[in-house]
């Protein structure tokens, strides 16, 4: 399948799964309108946790084969995971206002562990800022990406290993897969909208992988341009300008 | 209190957030190939 194609079906599916999900299902009993949020809380941190997943497993991929399409495999995911890792707390903050009259509550294990995941994976993009050698922003990269993703678990279970206002995982089990404790309609919407946003996601890290890789072109060309500047100068016999420590190579 | 605007609000944010970020990867895809092309015309053919 193309990738523009994929990202048409993306669309209609993201659209569809939305309908449903806002005029299609009923309101809850308990908190009405305001678990509609749900629909798209969950998908978010679902993405947040592949992605990060991914960006871990590509920086053992690197450090394994030297291979760079890892490391842009690794950019590509962080920076959706960044992405999704704010829906999923600005999601749960838009639902937390009316259902537990806070936005945000800093002693709930969950939604603090969520936030430091953030954090890591942000500053994980900024890392990557540091350095123009594509070989020593990869061996970093992929260091503190695997350091960064052993945050994963520890927010998935926070809400079974401590007290938590989080309400225990939907799916977490299967007897709870196969035997939901909610409606099948309400189900169905949430399945819906995680396989949307699934597919999504996949349109947005092949669009973000093939601009990394772009991009890791540009610095090469930018590189031999360098190089040849050079040469040239130093066969008119003008003094080589070296660039200095951090400057970047253009 | 009517939880509406935080239900639309949050909705109104990620879609448009995924839509924009999609449409900022185009852009950039489409720069990205702008300097590529200018750089391989200005390469020194050595």
């Amino acid at each position: 399948m193309r990738t523009r194609t994929l990202g048409w079906v993306a669309l209609v599916a993201v659209v569809a799964a939305t309908l449903n999900s806002l005029v299609g299902v009923p309101a809850d009993l308990n908190q009405g309108d305001a678990q509609r949020v749900m629909y798209i809380h969950v998908p978010s941190a679902w993405l947040a946790y592949l992605s990060f997943g991914v960006t871990a497993l590509a920086g053992i991929g690197w450090l394994w084969k030297r291979d760079l399409r890892f490391d842009w495999l690794a950019v590509a995911s962080a920076e959706i995971g960044v992405m999704f890792t704010a829906f999923t707390l600005l999601a749960g903050a838009m639902w937390g206002r009316p259902v537990w009259g806070v936005f945000y509550q800093w002693d709930d294990p969950r939604i603090l562990s969520t936030t430091i995941l953030l954090t890591l994976y942000s500053g994980y993009l900024l890392l990557r800022r540091m350095t123009d050698d594509p070989i020593r922003r990869a061996n970093r990269a992929a260091v503190v990406g695997f350091i960064a993703a052993l945050d994963i678990p520890i927010v998935h279970f926070s809400v079974e290993w401590w007290r938590s206002i989080h309400q225990v995982a939907t799916f977490g089990s299967p007897a709870r897969i196969l035997h939901p404790a909610a409606p099948g309609a309400f189900v169905i919407a949430l399945l819906s909208m995680l396989g949307a946003f699934t597919i999504a996601w996949i349109y947005l890290m092949i669009r973000r992988y093939q601009l990394a890789a772009l991009e890791a072109r540009i610095d090469e060309a930018a590189r031999r341009g360098t190089l040849a500047a050079a040469r040239a100068a130093a066969e008119a016999g003008v003094p080589e300008v070296v660039p200095r420590a951090g400057e970047a190579i253009r | 209190m009517n939880p509406l605007p935080f239900v639309v609000g949050a909705y109104a944010v990620i879609l448009g957030g995924m839509a924009g970020y999609a449409v900022l990867l185009w852009r950039r895809m489409a720069a990205a190939r702008r300097a590529l092309r200018d750089a391989d015309s200005t390469r020194d053919p050595e």
